[in-house]
């Protein structure tokens, strides 16, 4: 079941657009949503959720018309915007008493299960937590009024690289045989390669791929020659070739392989296709 | 919209705005410039944008489930509950300070605190609460341009009520007094006051919550 459908969504600034941004997320499944710094993952995200206003686009989410029923959407949606970072002197169960007021579906006994598994004490304040403790609480919140969709914005960035493992195996933890799914934006290409099993990469506001992350990965190749093989033929259909004294590195469409005889050709990974792509 | 009540009583107020709430007792000062109480009362509104905004509110409450303009709703309904209680609260002090200052030409300094000014008072309230919230949620982010505007709008508008109160004599003799024998022509602008502080506040809700759409968090 489709849990997250965007299509087309338009949204103008005056120096960035996001241009017909669409992709959707199945039930059950874990979708890393990844571009550069300013390539609009977090408008992306805020236009989805109305926080900004978009020029055009549809949102629907279970089915469901996000601007028609705006209520009923957000009750599905758990939103974490990077760490918790409001009302820093506010204590965890003050805002969790003022939080779960707006659920009905609000499970008491379970929230207080997140804090004990999540080792975050209730009388503790938002400023006195850590990174990663803020976006486990933010995630204890989300998942205590049984959301079914999880949007987070760049969770992992600034965590340690133990708490980023930590984490990515929670994501993992929670998907595991429900009907939640996750959306979550980042750069760190290593944390999709451990959990994500959809990609979507936005580029200037524009989406330029979203499907499995092995299709990604294996519709690109990763080829390397010398600078002799580097014929005016091969360069049009390189991505992103970046010359070196000895030869050169770029990526290749796996469709495009025939033309790559006599070339050292590797698979390739997130971080070398968004490298390569990005330098287009 | 009473959680959305809830969250803004307990986030978003800071303790002292129940103490402000208070601030009715200077109509015990037997000369004094009564509105100067009240618009305390507007520096404690603002001082709750100003915490919120500090706090980044705008961003927590809407990602709960509700509507962008819920929030507005909710903050219009906040400012019209702090306005409302310390209005009621500055009865008795004015009833008090009546009796504790008989002093027979009344309060040199401005008009007395009768039912007249309470009228006037709502509709300085209602004046605050439009250009305020309105231009605030041009950009939910500014709180110094809106205090300046409303506070410009505010120092005319009290000029310009007490000038018109003490210079022009059948409004001096039949408003600026507690002669409980006047007191039915001072009724009409308590009851203007009263109106015209409701029908602003819808309004301000309608055009608040109208620029708050636009805006981008």
């Amino acid at each position: 079941m489709e849990i997250l459908s965007v299509q087309n969504l338009n949204k103008r600034y005056p120096k960035f657009d996001l241009k017909d941004v669409s992709f959707s997320l199945e039930q059950g499944y874990i979708m890393g949503f990844i571009g550069r710094n300013g390539a609009g993952k977090t408008t992306t995200i805020k236009s989805i959720l109305r926080l900004v206003h978009q020029d055009s686009g549809t949102v629907t989410v279970l089915g469901k018309d996000f601007a028609a029923d705006e209520f009923a959407c957000k009750q599905q949606i758990g939103l974490v915007l990077g760490g918790i970072n409001y009302y820093p002197q506010k204590k965890l169960k003050v805002i969790a008493d003022v939080t779960r007021r707006f659920y009905p579906e609000w499970d008491a006994a379970a929230f207080s299960g997140y804090l004990k598994r999540f080792d975050l004490d209730p009388d503790k304040t938002i400023k006195e937590l850590s990174d990663g403790m803020r976006v486990k609480f933010a995630l204890a919140l989300a998942l205590s009024h049984n959301a079914r969709l999880l949007i987070l914005d760049e969770p992992t960035s600034g965590l340690d690289p133990v708490s980023r493992d930590d984490l990515l195996e929670l994501f993992q933890e929670l998907i595991e045989n429900s009907e939640r799914s996750i959306l979550f934006s980042t750069q760190i290409t290593s944390d999709l390669e451990k959990c994500a099993d959809f990609i979507t990469y936005i580029k200037k506001g524009e989406i330029i791929a979203s499907t499995a992350r092995d299709d990604l990965v294996d519709s690109y190749k990763l080829i390397k020659g010398t600078s002799a093989q580097l014929t005016d033929a091969l360069l049009p259909r390189l991505i992103g070739c970046k010359k070196t004294d000895f030869g050169f590195t770029a990526l290749l469409r796996s469709a495009d392989l025939p033309c790559a005889a006599g070339l050292q050709v590797d698979p390739s990974d997130l971080e070398s296709i968004m490298i390569h792509i990005e330098k287009e | 919209m009473k959680e959305l009540l809830f969250k803004e009583f307990k986030l978003a107020l800071h303790p002292t705005t129940y103490l402000f709430l208070a601030i009715g007792a200077l109509l015990l000062i037997p000369a004094y410039i009564y509105y100067v109480a009240f618009i305390y009362t507007c520096l404690s509104i603002f001082f709750v944008f100003l915490i919120a905004r500090e706090n980044k509110d705008a961003l927590y409450t809407v990602s709960l489930p509700i509507r962008k303009r819920d929030a507005v709703k909710a903050r219009c309904l906040m400012v019209a509950i702090i306005e409302l209680s310390q209005t009621l609260i500055a009865v008795p002090f004015a009833i008090i300070g009546i009796r504790i200052n008989p002093n027979p030409a009344g309060n040199v300094a401005g008009i007395e605190a009768n039912m007249a000014f309470f009228g006037l008072v709502l509709i300085m309230y209602a004046l605050f609460n439009f250009i305020f919230l309105s231009q605030f949620y041009k950009t939910a982010t500014k709180v110094g341009g809106p205090l300046i505007l409303s506070s410009i709008a505010l120092a005319i508008y009290v000029t310009a009520a007490e000038a018109a109160v003490q210079m022009i004599p059948y409004l001096k003799t039949h408003l600026d007094t507690t002669d409980p024998a006047t007191a039915l022509y001072r009724l009409p602008v308590l009851i203007l006051g009263i109106i015209i502080f409701a029908l602003s506040l819808g309004y301000t809700y309608r055009k608040s919550a109208a620029n708050f759409e636009k805006v981008d968090l």
